[in-house]
């Protein structure tokens, strides 16, 4: 039987890891043109800068899977980076965002960081779930709101909108440091992973997610509180991109109300390669973490061998469109 | 539906404090448009305009969101309120032609700022002016500081083989400044007898987080032969910095020498701890304050004199704010 390899099989096997095939053939590509990226250290690279994606992306995901986006999250990571930043710098730095603030816990801003997005996101889900609002909509409205109110922020004196530097080393030890060889960044995004895939299999929360994405229709009818289930998961998005926001301004060791731009794409365009279906209720934890890796390897590895930067533009929405189609037909087969 | 129309009147009712800021007609005014308001640099200017007009003149600051149709509305829309002046940053600087022929028409005169229109338009009319930095100046002085750092340091030659391996982090391709920068800072380079290899060029936007990412997959690629890493701007090169940091530069004596360009706060930091090389100042301050104190002239329809603005009018039009050069030996000066 282990040798049973019919043409059926194969095309199945190929279509429900299509995702995974198109990953290696990148590797394979690149480790042709130049085979120093076999390497444990790149391997750490891309999974240091694929880690603040995913939590955002997992974030990200929950709302796709009732079939909307928030266009609002790219924007929530500025506003989270600037926050967390913003009373998290060293006390002898000179152009401190607070001059007088007294050292805070660690966890104190960063949880208010989380706070902010959590608030937003229940905001979010109530104008979706209440005023019916579209999920689309509804977030290109706060996506400017936040962007206004964060450069507000930003803009008070004495900052003037001067980037934020000078960060607390505690605090940079979360995007930058190690614990071995494994960097403390991957850890948290791997927790969050594992979290999020509790949340969503094992938990009625998590299943009332899937049967508003997959059929709202069928899941009032068996019980489920719609209202109540788009306004949790929203607070779980926004509460996951503000963290990966927090976690951004530690990796890079500073932040600007710019930060953050344009990520709520990448987080779609990866939830949409790693398998999660737009139109609602299909989606996985290990999918959305798929379809991070490729992105982060493609930008990764196109910079490595030094393509321009206008066709990794190119290249990238090519993978995009090839990916979705390839992966798609696996469902349309099945109707 | 009419508690809607309640709410609603209410809401406008409670908004007439803001938009009422724009609408007072006593004093002279001025219209303002900043190409895009999440610039750094160009939020320092901004801001220094404002300080320059307290007390003078009411300023009207609009944000053109890096759109120049965008700013093409909002120039008609102050032409349509009858500003006294405006002082306009060009999204596109070739753009400046049409705004001064509706500037001419209605006989409000116009200072163009940091994007040098072409000199045919600023030809057009008489009543024009341009204040800004040479962008090539800041190219030129960035280089400077590699190469005065490559003739002290002769280690600095990492492979001994006399020939300056660098990677360029570009900001938005086709932006003026980025193009130029890239250019100046290595033909400085050449135009002192130095030999040089560009390992590579990459864009990255103008954005700390990106650049980090291209910069730990350059240093993957090639690492120990880059000898020098040039930024257009200080937050590509402090991404730059982190970059390297996580592979273990600025400790034990590693050292590379980063320039970037803006002198921000977070810059000058990494100066003072040895990371960053040098920087250039781009001169917000006085930028800001000449851009004001000209369009404050030709608003109360005087003709602007070196004297009147305390700013050298070179060809009866342009007033060159210099850059100016910052390393370890002179950052606190800009603290």
């Amino acid at each position: 039987m282990l040798f049973d390899l019919s043409k059926k099989k194969i095309q199945n096997f190929i279509m429900q890891k299509a995702i995974f095939l198109v990953l290696l053939m990148l590797v394979v590509v690149i480790a042709i043109i130049n085979p120093k990226i076999l390497r444990l250290v790149v391997l750490r690279d891309i999974l240091m800068q694929s880690s603040t994606k995913v939590i955002m992306a997992l974030g990200m995901m929950f709302v796709i899977l009732t079939g909307g986006v928030d266009l609002g999250g790219g924007r929530l990571v500025g506003m989270a980076a600037v926050i967390s930043a913003s009373m998290l710098q060293t006390p002898d730095y000179l152009r401190r965002f607070f001059p007088d603030l007294p050292q805070l816990p660690l966890f104190v801003p960063i949880v208010m960081a989380v706070v902010v997005g959590i608030l937003i996101g229940v905001l979010n889900g109530t104008i979706v779930a209440k005023f019916k609002v579209p999920a689309f909509i509804a977030t290109l409205g706060s996506m400017l709101i936040i962007y206004g109110v964060n450069s507000i922020y930003f803009n008070m004196p004495p900052n003037n909108s001067q980037p934020i530097g000078g960060l607390r080393p505690d605090f940079t030890f979360l995007g930058s440091g190690s614990i071995g060889f494994v960097p403390v960044i991957v850890i948290f995004a791997a927790l969050v992973s594992i979290a999020v895939w509790f949340v969503l299999n094992k938990t009625v929360f998590g299943k009332n997610v899937y049967a508003v994405g997959g059929n709202a229709e069928a899941a009032t009818v068996s019980g489920v509180n719609i209202t109540h289930t788009l306004m949790g998961l929203f607070a779980v998005c926004g509460g996951l991109i503000a963290l990966s926001g927090v976690l951004e301004a530690a990796r890079t060791g500073g932040a600007t109300n710019n930060y953050g731009n344009g990520y709520e794409l990448d987080a779609i365009a990866s939830c949409v390669v790693g398998g999660v279906s737009t139109t609602g209720g299909v989606g996985s934890v290990p999918g959305v973490i798929a379809g991070v890796v490729i992105f982060s390897f493609i930008n990764y590895g196109l910079t490595f061998v030094g393509v321009n930067p206008y066709w990794q533009s190119i290249i990238k929405g090519m993978i995009i469109v090839a990916a979705v189609s390839f992966d798609i037909r696996k469902y349309v087969q099945k109707k | 539906m009419k508690k809607s129309i309640v709410i609603l009147c209410l809401a406008l009712v409670l908004m007439t404090p803001l938009f009422a800021q724009g609408s007072k007609d006593e004093g002279l005014q001025i219209g303002c448009a900043i190409y895009k308001f999440d610039d750094t640099f160009m939020t320092s200017v901004r801001n220094a305009i404002s300080a320059a007009s307290t007390g003078k003149a009411k300023i009207d600051i609009v944000d053109s969101e890096n759109s120049q149709a965008k700013q093409n509305e909002k120039v008609d829309m102050f032409i349509t309120k009858g500003v006294n002046s405006l002082a306009i940053n060009p999204v596109d600087r070739t753009a400046a032609g049409v705004i001064i022929d509706k500037a001419k028409k209605a006989n409000i005169p116009v200072v163009f700022l940091n994007k040098e229109p072409l000199p045919e338009d600023l030809a057009k009319w008489d009543r024009v002016y341009y204040v800004g930095a040479r962008a090539e100046e800041s190219g030129t002085m960035s280089g400077q500081i590699i190469a005065d750092y490559w003739k002290a340091n002769p280690s600095a030659d990492r492979n001994g083989d006399g020939i300056l391996q660098y990677i360029m982090l570009k900001g938005e391709p086709g932006h003026q400044d980025a193009e130029l920068r890239t250019e100046f800072s290595i033909k400085v380079l050449t135009d002192s007898g130095i030999k040089i290899e560009k390992l590579a060029e990459d864009t990255a936007m103008w954005d700390r987080p990106k650049a980090q990412d291209k910069m730990s997959s350059f240093i993957a690629a090639y690492g120990d032969r880059i000898e020098a890493v040039f930024a257009n701007n200080d937050d590509m090169a402090l991404g730059a910095i982190e970059a390297l940091k996580a592979a273990g530069y600025f400790k034990g004596g590693k050292f590379l020498p980063v320039v970037g360009v803006d002198a921000t706060a977070p810059a000058l930091q990494a100066l003072e701890e040895g990371t960053l090389l040098g920087t250039v100042l781009n001169d917000a301050k006085n930028q800001g304050q000449a851009t004001f104190n000209l369009a404050y002239d030709l608003a109360q329809g005087k003709v602007p004199t070196d004297a009147s603005i305390g700013y050298k009018i070179t060809n009866g039009k342009y007033v060159w704010v210099p850059y100016q050069k910052v390393t370890k030996d002179n950052y606190k000066q800009f603290k």
